[in-house]
């Protein structure tokens, strides 16, 4: 297979430790790590409605086009009042569908300059965006998918880092969150790939980095404060961090912070919250961009080359069984498998045959 | 006894040294080596689902269905990630077994292996209470040893995650050679990984790991095996439990409050001499601060980020 045609569409590479070695040393990954670096500096010392002013044309397209677009998709797809025993809301999948049926034509509107490659290039991180459809689960490798959006976006320089930078976290990346939020809440998406009470938060990520930077040049508040709910309360709508803890309290009632989520109590024993900061950025290189069984879902596209050496798509199992079939909800078992490997039904048996000597990812749970 | 000091100190949630934890896995190794793949259990029976590290829970558990001393048990793996306790739920477990062999039989989960619990939490949970990885290698050490499953009266078969195409009858599960890290796929895996739902047919699953079965599946593994019900868990239910296809097969979830965060009740199952199921249900408590080792002094390794 040559690098022409594994560009046509984005690909998920990554399958093996010594594919996560070449990975590690990457320069694609340096130059996400470093925009993500980028956007949080920028933000150092802000509160959340210290924008950027002029806001430039394509902050307000994405805010007012794309993802206010993303959001009438959601109430487009009410969920019934009638119990149901499983946890994740089917009609989640609608929402999704809606998203990925519209996604390259929204992606041209908002953003005309792009060209119809560009165009498909981001339309797989936009989709990827809010979760899992056939699972109804969300991690911070779907928030993930976001950030690589909005890194490709400016790397065909629809976003300018010197302009928009602040204005990427604080007004695109807080709408992000809060659609992502309603998503949660509404659809009751399982928290994918959740270390439980043993991780950081049972979805997100990101808004704690950007939110310790925000507050790293402050002069009163500690790490501690988000021990004290008044201070809490006063400082979510102001700060990406306390916002997160404020979230966290108003799910989790029935024990305190220390025994759902020992992690953000260690942290706050930090004294400065630039040293948070500093943390964050170590703690999302290691436990997020390094981590295989997050990073095996990663795609590598245009804007982010996946590494030479990587094993190649078809020596993966997915490869073989076409992750978007099944990803696209197929319950009955694909017709066409037995024609692309030359086994007949039942293609279960066949999945499980014809790729005995491949790599697998790791299950979710 | 040593054992029931222990016991004693888990249900307070308070640490066991690295050096009893050894000795511990070492004597339920021995012990669950005697099992057979697919234990025979007999009624009257519980049937318990997903743990996960909520003690408290478990304790309720005990509590509301009798207590160990009272009431034979069948727990349906899922012992371990995720909640703050793994480490002491599991032990407690594996305490009861070993204090009453005969009244606790304990199914290996999706979870209780290597690979998983490196992921979902009890890799770290170790990490942070011990500093070091060396209890998290003794139980997966005895998490090999877990059954696969169990036949109550000859007539409910017991599972953690359900069916496989690789397996139509009890009797091919007993042939497997369990003792190793659950394989990536195949019977041992399906077995732990599957999961029910309305397909016409075997069917991938979205997990990346097991498949997904219908009713015509567990129409035919229920008359191959002239039994009449499949009780498994492995799928949070809001109810505590649900049965599908016409009684056939049930999930049982016995973790309430999933996560702090799900909002669920828990389930426990009895089978009664005549086969007659009754349902418990019951609420997550609410853990006190200043009990147990919420806070315990050690090396907390994820903090090295931060210093
Ligand atoms: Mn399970």
């Amino acid at each position: 297979m040559s690098d022409e045609s594994q560009l046509n569409v984005p690909e998920k590479r990554l399958l093996t430790e010594d594919d996560m070695k070449l990975w590690k040393a990457s320069t694609t990954k340096q130059d996400l790590l470093s925009f993500i670096e980028m956007l949080a500096q920028s933000v150092k010392g802000h509160e959340n409605e210290q924008i950027e002013k002029p806001v430039s044309q394509a902050i307000t397209s994405t805010e007012t086009i794309l993802l206010t677009s993303v959001e009438k998709f959601i109430e487009n797809h009410p969920v019934p009042d009638n119990t149901k025993s499983r946890f994740g809301k089917i009609e989640f999948r609608d929402f999704y569908d809606d998203v990925q049926s519209h996604s390259i034509e929204l992606l041209k509107e908002t953003y005309p300059s792009l060209t119809d490659f560009q165009t498909t290039q981001l339309s797989t991180y936009l989709i990827e965006s809010w979760g899992n459809k056939r699972r109804i689960d969300y991690g911070s490798g779907h928030e993930l998918n976001f950030l690589c959006f909005l890194y490709g976006l400016t790397q065909y320089g629809v976003f300018s880092l010197e302009t928009d930078s602040v204005n990427l976290v604080l007004i695109i990346f807080i709408k992000y969150l809060n659609i992502m939020r309603i998503l949660e809440s509404k659809y009751w998406l399982e928290p994918a790939g959740s270390h439980g009470v043993w991780g950081l938060d049972d979805y997100h990520f990101l808004p704690f980095l950007f939110g310790a930077f925000q507050l790293a040049t402050h002069k009163h508040l500690k790490p501690m404060s988000i021990h004290n709910d008044e201070v809490v309360d006063m400082f979510k709508d102001k700060y990406l961090y306390f916002g997160c803890i404020s979230f966290i309290n108003s799910i989790k009632t029935s024990a305190s912070l220390r025994w759902h989520s020992p992690m953000l109590d260690d942290i706050s024993g930090v004294k400065k919250w630039s040293k948070v900061a500093e943390g964050m950025i170590k703690m999302y290189n290691a436990e997020v961009l390094s981590k295989l069984p997050i990073m095996q879902h990663f795609y590598f596209s245009d804007f982010l080359k996946c590494p030479d050496g990587v094993t190649l798509p078809h020596d993966s199992k997915e490869g073989n069984i076409h992750d978007e079939e099944l990803e696209e909800g197929l319950s009955h078992v694909h017709n066409t498998y037995g024609d692309c490997c030359g086994i007949k039904v039942p293609s279960a048996f066949a999945a499980s045959e014809a790729n005995k000597k491949t790599q697998r990812r790791i299950p979710f749970d | 006894m040593q054992i029931d000091r222990t016991i004693s100190l888990l249900k307070q949630g308070k640490h066991i040294t690295e050096d009893a934890v050894y000795a511990l896995c070492l004597k339920s190794q021995e012990l669950l080596m005697t099992e057979a793949n697919v234990t025979h259990v007999d009624t009257p029976v519980t049937i318990c689902g997903d743990i996960h590290g909520q003690l408290h829970d478990l304790l309720t558990l005990f509590d509301k269905s009798g207590g160990v001393e009272k009431t034979r048990y069948v727990f349906l793996g899922d012992f371990v990630d995720r909640g703050f306790y793994s480490l002491e739920s599991f032990l407690l477990l594996i305490c009861y077994k070993l204090k009453y062999p005969d009244r606790i039989t304990l199914i290996r989960g999706n979870h209780e292996t290597r690979q998983i619990t490196k992921v979902y939490g009890f890799y770290d949970e170790i990490m942070r209470k011990y500093g070091n990885s060396n209890v998290w290698r003794y139980c997966c050490e005895v998490f090999d040893y877990l059954s696969l499953g169990a036949i109550i009266n000859n007539n409910i078969f017991c599972v953690h995650g359900g069916l496989s195409p690789d397996v139509n009858t009890i009797e091919e599960i007993r042939a497997i050679d369990r003792k190793q890290e659950v394989p990536h796929e195949g019977a041992m895996c399906d077995l732990l990984w599957s999961d029910p739902d309305d397909v016409e047919k075997w069917s991938l699953s979205p997990r990346g790991a097991g498949f997904v079965f219908g009713q015509n599946e567990v129409n035919q593994f229920l008359h191959t095996n002239k039994v009449e019900l499949i009780a498994r868990a492995h799928q949070l239910v809001m109810e505590g439990y649900k049965e599908m296809f016409d009684g056939g097969l049930v999930t049982v979830w016995s973790a309430p409050n999933y996560c702090y965060r799900c909002g669920n009740v828990a389930a426990v199952l009895r089978i009664e001499d005549d086969l007659q199921r009754n349902y418990t249900i019951f609420d997550a408590v609410q853990p006190q601060d200043g009990v147990g080792n919420a806070i315990i002094p050690t090396k907390k390794s994820q903090m090295d980020y931060f210093l």
